[in-house]
């Protein structure tokens, strides 16, 4: 059985939510080990496959989250992580703090060997589209990047995509503001570069912000900060059009007749575009497994995030990211050695 | 344990470290490397060895101590030195 170290603290709609979401992995199968206080964590308690472990701390949203894990050796997502670094648990999961979590898992699972910097991945889902939902990375770990990393941040989402999507063979594209080699930041230029001359992955070019959705790529690559915006834009436009169809549909009774035939079409759209059906992030780069739930996670967003982690370990998806690193001569020494020669 | 064989013990805690997380060759690194400019290490580098030496001499580093450390010999003087005290 996987066993999933569980953040019990810190999820915005609480730890009832924590406690239905891990109930509904339990009954699937997995392992759990939550962290947190047991007194708001009891209904767990004798729920088979489900051990809390009291944890009487906790990091919050505010808190410098280096520092904050560093200073607090007690914190439920700190012993969580932990947990996983110690062998106890299998993967570690969170609908807390984004920052504080990573900083955890990456203090305490390592960055896998031969990786500058982990990077966050979310899974986009695109309305309509069949097969699994692309992968954006990195959107949010590093504001800052250099070319090697977006070069890393490909090698390690076609791995992700390929050991726990199931795409056979990932469609890589850089996320820049023209399809030509040239355009972009220094860094895309060069990473483009980099990655026409590989040979371990399939590099389609550069995709622009308004192709993100369109899947015309598997794994798009981009540095933190621009991943984080886009992916906001994306969930904020997709607020702002559900609400205007709303309205259309309210608008007069005709509509409204419409409206109320588009509605099983419309809810399973808005199903694909709900954040808890992907699950939340995950942070790739580590020896280990490290699942980061969005913030405002429901009960079947934290059930959803457990599973994901589940897949990962069970798809080997560490072991199988380090093999491609290796094999494609990505890892930060041999790229330094191509730019560097003797 | 002597003072200078503390201080050596450290010396080959930081190299075998560094060597083994920036890939670089020990010999490569000695007193006076600096952790940015020779190592291109960057501040995450340079927390995974603070992390290591407190694990592995059961000391605490500050983060206002931590941004001090500019150089191998910077680290390995503030290990010896909290192994002094």
């Amino acid at each position: 059985m996987t066993t999933v170290a569980l953040d019990g603290r810190g999820a915005e709609r609480g730890a009832e939510a924590i406690v239905a979401g891990a109930r509904a992995a339990a009954e699937a199968g997995i392992g759990l080990r939550v962290f947190g206080d047991p007194e708001r964590l009891a209904a767990l308690t004798g729920v088979g496959g489900i051990e809390v472990v009291a944890a009487q701390e906790e990091i919050t949203n505010d808190q410098e989250p280096v520092a904050a894990v560093r200073r607090t050796p007690e914190a439920s997502i700190v012993l969580a992580a932990a947990d996983v670094a110690e062998g106890r648990s299998d993967a570690l999961a969170s609908a807390g703090p984004t920052g504080a979590t990573m900083t955890a898992a990456l203090f305490a699972l390592r960055r896998m060997h031969g990786v500058r910097r982990p990077a966050l991945a979310l899974q986009l889902a695109v309305p309509g589209a069949d097969g699994p939902p692309g992968l954006l990375l990195d959107v949010g770990a590093n504001t800052e990047v250099r070319s090697v990393d977006l070069v890393q941040f490909a090698y390690l989402g076609a791995a992700f995509s390929q050991a726990v999507l199931g795409v056979e063979r990932p469609r890589v594209a850089l996320l820049s503001v023209g399809e030509e080699a040239k355009k972009g930041t220094a860094d895309v230029v060069e990473a483009h570069a980099e990655l026409a001359a590989s040979n371990g992955i399939d590099f389609r070019g550069n995709i622009e912000g308004r192709d993100l959705l369109g899947g015309a790529a598997d794994v798009v690559v981009t540095d933190g900060f621009t991943g984080n915006v886009a992916l906001k834009a994306i969930e904020g436009t997709a607020r702002a059009v559900a609400a205007a169809v709303g309205a259309a549909a309210r608008s007069n009774p005709i509509a409204a007749i419409g409206g109320l035939m588009l509605r099983p079409a419309l809810g399973g759209l808005r199903r694909e575009l709900d954040p808890d059906t992907t699950g939340g992030a995950i942070l790739l780069g580590l020896r280990g497994v490290a699942v980061v739930g969005h913030g405002s996670s429901g009960p079947e967003g934290i059930a959803n995030a457990i599973r994901l982690a589940v897949r990962a370990v069970d798809q080997r998806a560490v072991e199988r990211t380090a093999a491609l690193l290796e094999r494609s001569g990505a890892t930060r020494s041999a790229m330094r050695d191509r730019k560097e020669p003797e | 344990m002597s003072q200078s064989l503390g201080r050596e013990d450290v010396m080959t805690k930081v190299r075998e470290h560094l060597s083994a997380e920036l890939e670089v060759d020990q010999a490569e690194i000695s007193e006076a490397t600096r952790f940015k400019d020779d190592l291109d290490a960057d501040s995450l580098d340079l927390y995974e060895l603070v992390m290591e030496l407190e694990d592995s001499y059961g000391i605490k580093v500050s983060e206002e101590e931590a941004s001090r450390i500019e150089t191998v010999g910077d680290a390995v003087d503030f290990v010896a030195g909290r192994l002094r005290d």
